[in-house]
Order: structure tokens, then C-alpha cells, then sequence
């Protein structure tokens, strides 16, 4: 109980800076959002953590839930990674591409 | 027939007045992309009397290739010469791998160290990266060529035109001749000299050859 009302504090500070960020303008409506959505998630996951003991056994899974929520957090970063690498490789190009016409201009 | 040169340099200060000076008389025009050198290439390639561009930064041989590419194909070139800055080709072999495009028996050709005529390889280099490299450009890429990476070939406007290189450093080579096979293009392959001055590319290129070529599969 003490962990969740930890996770759940560490959350809301998360989510008030990210209101915070808004407000300044750091962060665009997309953004904003989207990671809303996601502590806000993260929030339910902690709170119902019991049903999704519950769910992940019932999955056939041995571990408990809390393990379930890591390994699909680790696989979201291999994820993110997976698109950052793309990202790059296509702004890579369109530096060339860049780098081409000022080349040829001159 | 309008041919056109293109030599990419990056740091050639030292051998590209006498590769230029060696190619002038096989070809119409010499092109030299200086690509971000930190050295005089740039200007012993104007003096030498070749047409000159320069990178403002450094991007990779490919890159630079596809520059003088696009310069070629819009001054009317009908033939383009890829020849490396590093004076490790016979400029006496441009009229070698031009011959199959201007009979009409090509559309793209590729200049091969392994058809027979000198390349004195690095052992490693010949008995190991080599084999290994033409393995995975036959089975995985479905390319059936006898020299891998090779940058000494010659296309026609044709080929340049189906042929834009996104790759910008060593995978160009496998890129052009996936997209050459990819577009249907008539494909030759000529024996070539190669002479080394230097060690080449070893298994750390090969594997970031093997990197970018699947990256370029991804965000094409």
C-alpha cells in the first residue's frame, strides 16, 4: 500500500510539471497529451494492481504484475529506441539532401 | 557521346591532381566533389582542371557521388565515370567500362577485382571479408556480381536517372547494384586493376555497410 502511494506521489509530480510545461509553452498539444495519457495510465496500473495480478495469471504468466508492467516497459523502449534510430537516419538524409543543393547552388 | 567523371575526395590533396590529370583524356569533364576535406583538395583538383564542388561538411562518399550524379545528369552528361580520388584505379580502364554502354550492351557497369586482371588484396581482405561479402550480396540481396564493393563503374543517363544513391557512405556500393537489378537496367561486369596504396575497409565497414543497408530498407 505504502509503494503505491509513493508511485502515485512521483506521478502527480510528473503530471504537474508536465501541466506546468503546458502552461509555458515548452511542450506542443500533441505532446502533452500524449505523456498525460500515459502517467495517467501508469496511475490506473498502479491502482488496479491487484486485477492485473489477477489478469496475468489468468494470462498463464508466473510473474506478478508489477514484472508484467517492466517487461512491457522495457519492450515500449526498445520500441521508442527503434523509432529514435529511424527519426535520425531520415534527418541524416534530408541533411545531405541539404548539404546537396547549398553544394550545387554555388 | 558526352562523358562525365565524377570523383568523390575527401583529404586527396596528395593524389588528385595526378588522378584527374590521368582521367582527362578518357572523358569529357572531370568533376570533383570535395567532401568537407580539411586539406587543399579543393583547390589542387581546380588547378588540376577539374570542375569542383565542395561540401561545406563532410557526409560520406555516397553522398558525395550522388552530387556530382545530379551535376552530370543536368549538363547533359550520356555517360557517367564513378573513379576513386585515391589513385588505386587505372584511368587507362575508363575506356574498358564505358565500351559495353556506348555499343548498347549495358545500361550499368561495374568494374570487378575479381575477373581476373592485378588487384593486389590484403589477404584478409581476399581470402575472408571478400568471400563472406559476395555470400551476403548473393543470397541475401540476390545480387549475382562478382565484386561487392567496388566503386569504379560507369552508367548511363538512364541508370543515373533510376539510380538516386541514399546511402551517403560505404553501403552506396551494394545500393547501386541492388537498384540497378531493382530497375531491370542491363548490368556488365569488367575486369579492373586495382592497386592499393593503403589497408582498406575491414569487418567494422562490413558490419556498417550490413547496418545502413537495412535502415535504408526501413525509412525508404
Amino acid at each position: 500500500m505504502l509503494q503505491q502511494i509513493i508511485a502515485i506521489v512521483i506521478i502527480l509530480f510528473f503530471v504537474f510539471r508536465l501541466f506546468a510545461q503546458k502552461k509555458k509553452g515548452q511542450i506542443s498539444k500533441n505532446e502533452f497529451t500524449l505523456w498525460l495519457a500515459f502517467w495517467l495510465i501508469a496511475a490506473a496500473a498502479i491502482i488496479f494492481i491487484k486485477s492485473i495480478d489477477r489478469l496475468v495469471a489468468w494470462l498463464g504468466f508466473s510473474g506478478s504484475g508489477i514484472n508484467f508492467l517492466i517487461y512491457l516497459a522495457v519492450l515500449a523502449l526498445f520500441y521508442l529506441v527503434f523509432r529514435l534510430r529511424l527519426d535520425l537516419a531520415k534527418m541524416d538524409r534530408n541533411l545531405t539532401e541539404i548539404v546537396r543543393q547549398i553544394t550545387l547552388k554555388k | 557521346m558526352k562523358i562525365i567523371c565524377v570523383i568523390p575526395a575527401w583529404n586527396e590533396e596528395k593524389n588528385i591532381a595526378k588522378v584527374i590529370i590521368g582521367a582527362k583524356p578518357f572523358v569529357d569533364e572531370i568533376v570533383v566533389v570535395d567532401d568537407g576535406s580539411r586539406d587543399n583538395t579543393a583547390a589542387a583538383a581546380e588547378t588540376a582542371g577539374a570542375t569542383v564542388f565542395r561540401h561545406p561538411i563532410n557526409r560520406g562518399q555516397g553522398a558525395a557521388l550522388q552530387t556530382g550524379n545530379d551535376y552530370a545528369h543536368s549538363h547533359g552528361a550520356d555517360i557517367i565515370v564513378h573513379f576513386d580520388a585515391d589513385d588505386q584505379f587505372l584511368a587507362t580502364e575508363i575506356k574498358d567500362m564505358i565500351a559495353p554502354i556506348i555499343e548498347g550492351r549495358a545500361d550499368i557497369v561495374f568494374g570487378s577485382r575479381f575477373l581476373g586482371k592485378k588487384a593486389n588484396l590484403p589477404a584478409v581482405k581476399k581470402y575472408l571479408i571478400m568471400p563472406l561479402a559476395q555470400i551476403f550480396t548473393r543470397v541475401i540481396l540476390g545480387i549475382k556480381l562478382s565484386d561487392p564493393q567496388n566503386g569504379f563503374r560507369s552508367m548511363s543517363r538512364l541508370a543515373a536517372e533510376k539510380i538516386k544513391i541514399s546511402n551517403r557512405e560505404m553501403a552506396h556500393n551494394s545500393e547501386i547494384q541492388i537498384k540497378a537489378f531493382q530497375e531491370k537496367l542491363r548490368v556488365a561486369e569488367v575486369p579492373i586493376t586495382v592497386i592499393y596504396h593503403r589497408v582498406g575497409r575491414g569487418w567494422s565497414d562490413a558490419k556498417k555497410i550490413i547496418r545502413d543497408l537495412l535502415i535504408h530498407k526501413i525509412i525508404k
